[in-house]
């Protein structure tokens, strides 16, 4: 076989496309001139889980932000452009988060990267999003500390977290229930920033916790819990455990018949989590942020297009993770067109503060983002098991809502430190 | 806070474990192969059982009317018996591309079925889809019962039960009958079984047969407690490896006893230091491997070459 020597010449040729070609369509955070100068699509990264314990929320985040940008490319993209998307797995792992996350932006030049359902990944992806300056949207994760102490000058947060809820249900569940409460905590980051705040409210109210015991990741035996549970004998159990240890536990709980007493108030309930379970596994009261059935202006319409735009989809109507990668997508998509520009610092001046009427996102009370920690302050909305209902698709029966002011994170605005615009890096793509 | 409740629940899921290892056990120690495709046909298990007990749910609506109307009590005890053979099928189709790992390093057939693994769960997402599901239960096993001022789970005491019951019968196979001989006896001395005229290509067909239906019959018990996903497999492999390498590699009753120290060790650990639940088994295998480097009962096998 013969090979070509490579010579001087051709080594200085090839060395001086390459610098030439770095430069004008390189990676680089202040110099990206051919992608600024061009109308080629705006290209977003889509960084939600396809395997591992978030995959099935993950796919519904997902289908959420592609039915947002697929309505604003029918009406001829954004800024003239279209719009294209690339999804790569994050893992439900942060260190697969963090790799994706450089990836999308430093090779695959995205102008957005959206998406998050586990708060450990988008702790992740944000570090490496403000490294670069590239605007995130966490859509779907819940924990205090994503827009507390993990806040961001590039990260937006979208659902509401474990306090939102927490604030919502407690002093409620003290009232009627009683005083003495015990916590079942998911032993990590998102299980004890929710048990903390629940922990905070419930001394606040005149509560007592009577014990509390924390739930190692992986675990799929509850009796010992259960019978822990039976033996402290308190009126309420304020539950924050996730994923597929919240499936396991609540299979066990039905089994056992305690889902009506003790009390239980489980933080909130993902849509694609119970979706076709039986409704004896949808014990207690829950929370959300938006459900299919609320009796409001645009939801019914709203619900029709996802069928339509899904129609062999296993889950029949939208839930609260669809919705928030829905909205979430959208109100971005409106800044770039507002803003004129990709450029993100301008972008980020406009999500920062927004208001967004209740009309338009289907809910009970306007929203806006607060400006301080960059999370999307919306109606949090309690429910149980809708009991004796026709329809196997109406599993909740919404039982009050909030007002997003009587329910903020105040502890956030002290804990988040959002990074300067001048030590954000800036970009146009 | 009572202790007894809780040794009442480390000997449950102990014997739990013993159910979920079973499968494993009995292809390691007479084929020496370790399957990680054991998780994925435990869910495999589940998934048949799916179908056959509630097979609206699958989506299985034209196919029979008159056999959805069956009593649900009659469809569980078929789902029981149908299941694992259809879990027997997959893995003898498994053991069928095994066989040129035979006599090579115990890493190809570990690669092997790993590989088989990741395929069988997608398999599973594609046919039944990635969302959580339910498997229905006959009433009589279903439900609570108050015993000593506590309630439990008939469910989980059925599972407990019927655990002992398989148990007992791989022992019987195994010890007191003639194929159980054969079977041991492929292990230990391949080449004389087979001047004794024993086809031994059939045998290991039938022993990983045997193995993947028991994890098939895993998957049906256990899936009423756990939840049914695509992913619930992976759950059980470390377990069960752990459990098989605790009591001893080729050891029958190691694996049993060890299973019940895992229980016990979880179950108490559950009740006073919840968050120590999972490492204590993992804390058990040192204590014990510190001092028996073997596990608990375990001889020299061909893994340790």
């Amino acid at each position: 076989m013969s090979q070509k020597p490579i010579t001087r010449r051709s080594l200085l040729t090839g060395s001086g496309v390459l610098v030439a070609g770095a430069t004008f369509m390189g990676p680089w955070a202040h110099t990206r001139v051919y992608a600024a100068m061009s109308d080629k699509p705006l290209k977003i990264g889509l960084t939600s889980d396809a395997s591992g314990q978030y995959a099935n929320s993950g796919a519904s985040d997902r289908r959420g932000m592609l039915m947002a940008i697929d309505e604003f490319n029918q009406n001829g993209g954004v800024l003239g452009r279209k719009i294209e998307t690339i999804h790569i797995d994050t893992e439900t792992t942060p260190a697969t988060g963090s790799r994706v996350a450089e990836r999308l932006i430093s090779r695959e030049e995205c102008a957005f990267l959206i998406g998050a359902v586990s708060s450990g990944v988008a702790n992740a992806i944000s570090q490496v999003a403000q490294k670069h300056g590239t605007i995130y949207l966490n859509t779907n994760s819940s924990s205090p500390s994503e827009s507390g102490e993990n806040c961001h000058r590039v990260k937006f947060v979208w659902d509401g977290n474990g306090t939102n809820f927490a604030k919502a249900a407690v002093r409620n569940a003290i009232d009627s229930f009683g005083k003495n409460w015990m916590l079942v905590t998911n032993d990590y980051v998102w299980g004890h920033d929710t048990s903390a705040a629940t922990r905070k409210l419930v001394d606040s109210y005149g509560g007592t916790i009577v014990d509390e015991v924390l739930v190692p990741q992986g675990t799929r035996d509850f009796s010992s819990i259960l019978v822990n549970v039976q033996q402290a004998a308190p009126d309420v159990v304020a539950a924050a455990v996730g994923g597929d240890d919240q499936k396991a536990m609540r299979q066990q709980v039905a089994q056992l018949g305690m889902g009506e007493k003790p009390a239980w108030i489980n933080n909130q309930q993902d849509w694609p989590d119970v979706y076709g379970l039986p409704l004896d596994n949808l014990f207690g009261v829950f929370g959300t942020t938006w459900y299919w059935k609320l009796d409001l202006p645009g939801v019914a319409d709203f619900v029709k297009r996802y069928q339509t735009q899904y129609p062999d989809t296993a889950m029949r109507v939208p839930g609260n993770v669809f919705y928030n990668g829905y909205v979430a997508t959208r109100e971005l998509l409106r800044c770039v067109e507002e803003a004129g520009t990709t450029n993100n610092i301008a972008v980020i001046k406009l999500l920062e503060g927004r208001k967004m009427s209740a009309e338009d996102r289907m809910q009970h009370n306007d929203a806006w983002i607060d400006p301080a920690t960059h999370q999307v302050q919306q109606t949090i909305y309690l429910a149980t098991a809708n009991e004796g209902t026709a329809d196997p698709d109406d599993m909740f029966k919404i039982v009050s809502h909030t007002a997003p002011d009587t329910v903020a994170d105040t502890a956030a605005q002290d804990e988040c430190k959002l990074e300067s615009y001048e030590d954000t890096p800036s970009y146009e793509v | 806070m009572t202790l007894l409740p809780h040794i009442l629940n480390g000997l449950t899921l102990g014997l739990l474990f013993a159910l979920i290892a079973l499968g494993f056990m009995l292809i390691v120690s007479v084929m020496e192969v370790i399957n990680l495709a054991h998780g994925s046909l435990f869910a495999l298990g589940a998934y048949f059982a799916l179908w056959l007990i509630a097979p609206e749910l699958a989506g299985f609506t034209e196919v029979a009317d008159a056999y959805a109307g069956l009593p649900i009590a009659l469809r569980y005890g078929l789902a029981l018996v149908i299941a694992p053979l259809g879990v027997a099928a997959v893995g003898m189709g498994l053991e069928a591309c095994l066989r040129r790992t035979y006599g090579k390093a115990p890493l190809y057939g570990l690669l092997l079925t790993f590989g088989a693994a990741l395929v069988l769960e997608e398999v599973i997402r594609t046919v039944w889809g990635p969302t959580e599901q339910h498997l229905p239960l006959p009433d009589a096993i279903n439900g609570a019962t108050l015993f000593a001022g506590i309630i439990y789970s008939k469910y989980k005491l059925y599972a407990a039960g019927f655990a002992l019951v398989a148990v007992f019968c791989v022992w019987l196979f195994l010890e007191k009958t003639p194929y159980g001989a054969i079977v041991k006896a492929g292990a230990h001395d391949s080449e004389m079984v087979r001047a004794l005229g024993i086809d031994l290509g059939r045998l290991r067909m039938l022993v990983f047969g045997l193995g993947a239906a028991l994890a098939g019959l895993a998957g049906i018990v256990m899936v009423p407690i756990w939840g049914l996903r695509p992913h619930v497999g992976i759950d059980i492999v470390i377990p069960a490896f752990l459990i098989i390498v605790l009591g001893g590699v080729g050891s029958f009753w190691g694996a049993v006893v060890a299973s019940i120290l895992v229980g016990l060790a979880v179950g108490l650990t559950g009740a006073y230091a919840t968050e120590w639940s999972l490492i204590s088994m993992y804390l058990l295998l040192i204590l014990v491997l510190t001092f028996r480097a073997r596990g608990l009962f375990g001889r020299k096998s061909i893994l340790e070459n």
